[in-house]
């Protein structure tokens, strides 16, 4: 399997993803039933390709941006059926559903990736680990940010939002964990393949500050004096600099030099 | 969500939000002002043993300051308000950092003069760092004493971070990166830090044996103008015998491929024993005129110069310059003369001798896979263990803050 497969997967995935949602809205639990079964099947299709890509390549595929971006979208649709599973949100559902099928759509257009080869200093068992957690971990921060984004809505509306907070507090802890441990789990390569852990390179530093910002708003929210309306903005912004860490740095003058632009 | 109104007086003890922004923010100004006056020179971290007597007195400090100090100060620099003035000033920093490019400006710019060139080297910085480290030491001080079951997933992020900031920034002064230039069959002592200085570590370093392994070449459909690829939406093709490929208007396949080929008199590509560059001649056929062209084409190499196969509609075959796959040094590192060990070294795969850390670093990269020179760096850093012990601690914390989320998380 290769990229020039790629467009009917992500005809199909799309396809059997925006089905799911569409029945998800229906209150009949046949409805429900089967939209999680296509969301499911759409992830697994996903999963397919990358599995297809990862044999055919020969290699990880997390290299370039757009193989990142397929991991992304299907994490993304399986944590939201995850927190759909204990919260029962269906907006918050049909929001990472949609998330993922954009992902997509911008891989199909911009797959930047014609390179088989992978340099050495990324041949290394942490390889994997450290780029799933992040997957993983910026899937559930772009989910809490839309939660957040709720909760200013209710707020400005004037409506009730203790639920909200509490749905939006519990994704922030569970991907912030998982942002701890995917750059941790980097330092610690980074020792192993730069003989350093810690190198103050610019996607470093932007790393440093995605978990600064989430780290204030944990603490800001252990204050219960604190205003909510803040906290909810400091929530959906946080999601701008978590942004830029994972790509917007391509296109800043300061990271020019960093060793993690794979994609010139 | 009842807020009680604050009618305390500004300064009245307990501090909240005001109070700790403003400690902040008069720390980083001060740190702004005594890094102008002194000419944007940034400070530098003392070093063996004085890193360490900093460390226990900081650390008999806190704990003095806790047992015997009343004063509602203490109260405050464990509170929330003060972690996240000290938090959001800190990243003010950080953020600067992300904007500014670090450590490239050399001179007396106004940006380098504030130390905005150099942030972690600075004063503001250092002010900030210490606010951090205050307010977490009597943070962690005061869950960590009495000690608590219950606060075993605090302990093990606060004091985990505790650990990496002190340990990460008080040992940096004596952890040591140094590079060794070595060539093929000589043995090399001295080790070069990244200003020039060079160091006799005890010991000598020969260079057995260097290899590479590299990717076998691609084609591309280049624009003869420009120089770009034209198609790219697919895997290139690989140069190997055999392989067919269609690109834009044109199928191509690779009649024969030569990993290391140098021309003869009558340019044609031939296997060669000394350094050449891989070779590949081409077929390709227009699927519009059905028009047949075929030629030689290279990657090119410092022996041979590179070769394309013009097509007829400005573009051109090319092939892709082949990159490293794996490189490796064998080396044998001298104990002294009669006493040595050999090593396998290579990239993500260190290896250590007499305390120092050995990675591949690089090579001769303009003679590829014909290089004899290898570049490994030499590494040393004390304080490593305490870091590492800080980075488990976190990871611990991360995987309890998982499972237990929220909610048991609260004060």
């Amino acid at each position: 399997m290769t990229w020039t497969d790629f467009p009917i997967f992500v005809f199909l995935c799309c396809g059997l993803w925006l089905a799911g949602i569409l029945l998800l809205f229906p209150k009949k639990k046949i409805a429900e039933k089967l939209s999680h079964l296509l969301i499911i099947a759409g992830a697994v299709l996903l999963a397919v390709f990358i599995a297809g890509l990862w044999i055919s390549l020969e290699r990880p595929v997390f290299r370039t941006l757009g193989e990142t971006r397929l991991w992304y979208a299907m994490f993304l649709s399986l944590i939201g059926l995850v927190i759909y599973y204990k919260w029962r949100y269906k907006w918050l559902l049909a929001y990472c559903i949609l998330m993922s099928v954009v992902f997509l759509i911008i891989t199909f257009f911009h797959p930047d990736t014609f390179d088989k080869t992978l340099m050495p200093a990324l041949q290394s068992p942490w390889f994997i680990p450290h780029v799933i957690v992040y997957m993983i971990s910026y899937a559930f921060l772009a989910a809490s940010s839309l939660t957040g984004i709720k909760g200013l809505y209710l707020s400005y509306k004037m409506k009730p939002i203790v639920e909200t907070l509490r749905l939006a507090d519990n994704i922030v802890y569970i991907g912030f964990a998982f942002l701890t441990i995917g750059m941790l789990l980097g330092a610690l390569w980074a020792k192993v393949a730069w003989g350093h852990y810690w190198t103050w390179d610019p996607k470093e530093t932007w790393a440093l500050l995605t978990w600064l910002v989430y780290l204030l708003y944990i603490h800001f929210r252990i204050n219960k004096s604190s205003n909510i309306k803040l906290a909810l903005w400091i929530l959906a912004l946080s999601f701008f600099v978590m942004l830029i860490c994972w790509f917007g740095i391509n296109y800043l003058p300061s990271a020019q030099d960093s060793v993690h632009v794979y994609s010139s | 969500m009842c807020q009680q109104k604050d009618v305390r007086k500004f300064g009245v003890f307990p501090w909240k939000y005001g109070e700790s922004f403003l400690v902040s923010f008069i720390l980083v100004f001060i740190g702004f002002l005594i890094e102008f006056a002194t000419g944007g020179k940034g400070i530098s971290m003392p070093g063996w043993p004085a890193n360490l007597l900093i460390l226990l007195l900081f650390i008999a400090y806190v704990i003095i300051f806790h047992f015997l100090v009343k004063h509602p100060v203490k109260r405050w620099l464990s509170s929330v308000h003060a972690a996240i003035s000290a938090i959001s000033v800190f990243s003010f920093l950080v953020l600067l950092m992300g904007f500014i490019p670090q450590g490239r400006t050399s001179g007396t710019s106004f940006l380098s003069g504030l130390g905005l060139t150099h942030i972690v080297l600075s004063w503001p910085y250092l002010l900030s760092s210490l606010y951090l480290l205050f307010v977490l030491s009597f943070t962690v001080i005061r869950r960590l004493l009495p000690f608590s079951v219950k606060n075993v997933a605090f302990t093990l992020n606060h004091l985990g971070l505790w650990i990496v900031v002190v340990a990460g920034s008080l040992g940096a002064s004596d952890s040591m990166q140094l590079n060794m230039m070595l060539s093929k069959d000589k043995i090399t002592i001295p080790a070069y830090n990244d200003r020039g200085q060079a160091f006799d570590l005890g010991f000598g370093i020969k260079l057995l044996n260097f290899s590479i392994d590299e990717y076998p070449p691609t084609l591309g459909l280049i624009d003869t103008q420009s120089g770009e690829l034209v198609f790219h939406k697919a895997n290139l093709p690989e140069a190997i015998k055999g392989n067919k490929a269609k690109m834009g208007n044109w199928t191509v396949e690779v009649k024969e491929y030569i990993e290391n080929a140098q021309k003869d008199d009558s340019a044609r590509f031939m296997p060669s024993a000394t350094p050449g560059a891989p070779s590949a001649y081409i077929s390709a056929k227009n699927l519009q005129s059905n028009k047949i062209v075929g030629g030689w084409v290279t990657s090119g190499s410092p022996f041979v110069y590179r070769k394309d196969l013009v097509l007829s509609d400005g573009q051109a075959i090319a092939m892709t310059m082949r990159k490293p796959k794996k490189y490796i040094s064998e080396i044998r590192a001298y104990y002294d003369m009669n006493k040595y060990e050999d090593f396998t070294v290579e990239v993500n795969k260190p290896v250590k001798f007499k305390g120092w850390t050995i990675y591949q670093s690089g090579y001769d990269e303009q003679m590829g896979k014909w290089s004899t020179t290898s570049i490994i760096q030499l590494v040393r850093d004390p304080w490593l263990p305490a870091v590492y012990t800080g980075i488990f601690m976190i990871l611990a914390g991360a995987l309890f803050m998982f499972w237990t989320g929220r909610a048991k998380n609260q004060q």
